[in-house]
């Protein structure tokens, strides 16, 4: 029963990380209708510019504010430059434009840091916590994991909703066009989407990199296992991000942990194949269609 | 009401003339216009008329940005504004209620009108403005006032109707387009939305552009009609002198 308790928080925990790529896929999915294959590869990016910081300054905290700052540019840069001339153009070219930014970017951290692994500090102390003298199997910075990202997925679900930005954003999700014709400047909402994408990527990349250590390729497997979080909980619906976040955390907790570590990758691809060929859209996808 | 500036002190520009001249636009191999010159003097309803296929809808999609222009050239006040994106022409003051009533459906009522008012960014500024302005939309559309917190997906058919062109004029345009407003409404409906189209113009002056397949509809409360034939204007006229004109009516218009 402990160990069940140990399980489902530590699950909780890093359900939060697929949760934070989760969201971002879906920003970036509700504004350009692209998969943005390259979230992994940009959040490993902002993760070793983190590490540089922090070695240079010696204080986390600046590392982690820079690492953020850095995603936001990261993604509108990556807007601007690589997926603006794509926009419009059939799917296929996304899809490699993305992926080859995410091998542009993987091997600019390979050139720059070999594939050394390299150990990344937590914000808190990693001594698991205790209730009383049972050991719950998560630490002060898991806690501040998942504060970390509901905090700012509640910002985001705040900003989106009652500020005029957020409007103009779901406005130029929703329909475009009717946008458009209102003056709103897509294009701009565009890129402010991919920069906020760039933002939540960030945050996952340093909230993760303690337990998996940073490399070149740290990201991929937390890219696959968000995407999956992402299209279990239906790619237009942040929302579902979190949700299916967390239930992929800690579902993938229990098959690591009751199954065995080397399963977790396969259970996820499992989960991943289960919801595609039973709800395509995703378990909270609403029924009603996006009108164009 | 009779102002164009409003009764909360935000300056808006007065109507606009509205021109084209030889304007050739298409889709691909398809030329929709085929050089069409039509003017619009301030404060008027010019109605545009003519079968399916005649070029209406692209006219009116040239004009607002979201087809680009071959050639020719598109005239707000005199000024030539062809080529311009929807944002841009939309910020200049041309407002387009597209074909198919283009609310955002997901939105709820008071945040369509809010979209709307983006084009106009001295209003959007300030808040005190903004209630002024949603104030005064719901004044003038009761309706709307009733449903403010409701998605538009709700809305019926008028209702939706009465929104988007609620929403167009959230930023005080000098010119509005509207593409076959009454398509898919009841008779009834219809003859509302109409009326609503004459009020607008009565009340606040401002310039108006309506395609229509209604042409009998339509030619009653326009002062011009312009009729469109193959992307070529094959008349234009005051509105009652076509009305008139049997032999015109029966061939290109269906009555």
């Amino acid at each position: 029963m402990v160990e069940f308790l140990q399980f489902t928080l530590s699950g909780i925990s890093f359900g939060m990380i697929y949760a934070a790529i989760a969201l971002s896929l879906v920003l970036i999915w509700r504004g350009t209708r692209l998969l943005n294959f390259a979230q992994g590869g940009m959040a490993m990016f902002t993760t070793f510019i983190a590490l540089e910081v922090i070695y240079h300054t010696g204080s986390y905290w600046a590392g982690f504010v820079v690492a953020l700052a850095a995603g936001l540019v990261l993604g509108a840069v990556a807007e601007l430059t690589v997926i603006r001339p794509v926009l419009g153009k059939p799917e296929l070219n996304a899809v490699i434009i993305t992926i080859g930014l995410l091998i542009l970017l993987e091997g600019l951290a390979g050139i720059f840091y070999s594939g050394q692994y390299r150990s990344f500090p937590a914000a808190f102390s990693i001594t698991g916590l205790r209730a009383g003298s049972t050991p719950l199997g998560v630490s002060r910075f898991d806690v501040f994991v998942a504060v970390a990202v509901l905090a700012t997925t509640l910002l985001l679900a705040v900003g989106f909703r009652y500020t005029s930005a957020g409007l103009r954003m779901r406005a130029a999700a929703f329909n475009a066009t009717v946008a458009r014709l209102s003056g709103i400047r897509v294009a701009r909402v565009i890129t402010v989407g991919w920069a906020l994408a760039g933002l939540l990527g960030a945050l996952a990349g340093v909230l993760v990199s303690p337990s998996t250590f940073l490399y070149p390729n740290s990201m991929d497997a937390i890219f696959v296992f968000g995407f999956t979080a992402a299209v279990i909980g239906g790619l237009d619906s942040p929302a579902g991000a979190v949700i299916g976040g967390l239930l992929l955390g800690v579902a993938l907790s229990y098959a690591g942990g009751y199954l065995g570590a080397n399963v977790t990758s396969l259970v996820a691809l499992g989960i991943l194949i289960v919801v595609l060929m039973l709800r395509p859209a995703g378990i909270f996808s609403g029924a009603q269609v996006r009108r164009v | 009401m009779n102002s164009p500036a409003g009764t909360h002190g935000v300056q808006a520009h007065g109507p606009s003339s509205l021109a084209v001249e030889d304007l050739v636009a298409g889709y691909g191999e398809v030329l929709a216009l085929n050089s069409v010159t039509i003017t619009a003097d301030a404060g008027t309803i010019t109605t545009v008329l003519g079968a399916n296929g005649a070029g209406k809808t692209t006219l009116l999609r040239a004009i607002s940005g979201m087809v680009r222009p071959r050639s020719g050239r598109v005239l707000l006040d005199g000024a030539d504004r062809a080529g311009r994106s929807p944002e841009d022409m939309a910020r200049a003051g041309i407002a387009h209620v597209p074909e198919g009533q283009g609310v955002i459906a997901e939105l709820t009522v008071e945040e369509n009108l809010r979209v709307g008012m983006m084009a106009r960014p001295g209003i959007a500024r300030r808040r005190a403005d903004r209630a002024a302005a949603l104030a005064e939309a719901y004044e003038r559309f009761g309706p709307l006032a009733e449903r403010r917190r409701r998605l538009a997906a709700t809305l019926s058919g008028g209702e939706r109707q009465m929104l988007v062109i609620a929403r167009a004029l959230m930023a005080r345009p000098r010119v509005l387009l509207l593409d076959e407003p009454s398509l898919g409404l009841a008779p009834r409906v219809m003859t509302q939305v109409m009326d609503m189209v004459v009020r607008l113009s009565r009340e606040s002056g401002i310039t108006i552009m309506l395609v229509e397949q209604n042409a009998r509809a339509a030619l009653a409360i326009a002062d011009r009609g312009v009729v469109l034939n193959l992307g070529r204007v094959v008349a234009a006229a005051d509105a009652r002198a076509l009305a008139a004109d049997v032999a015109l009516r029966h061939h290109y218009l269906g009555f």
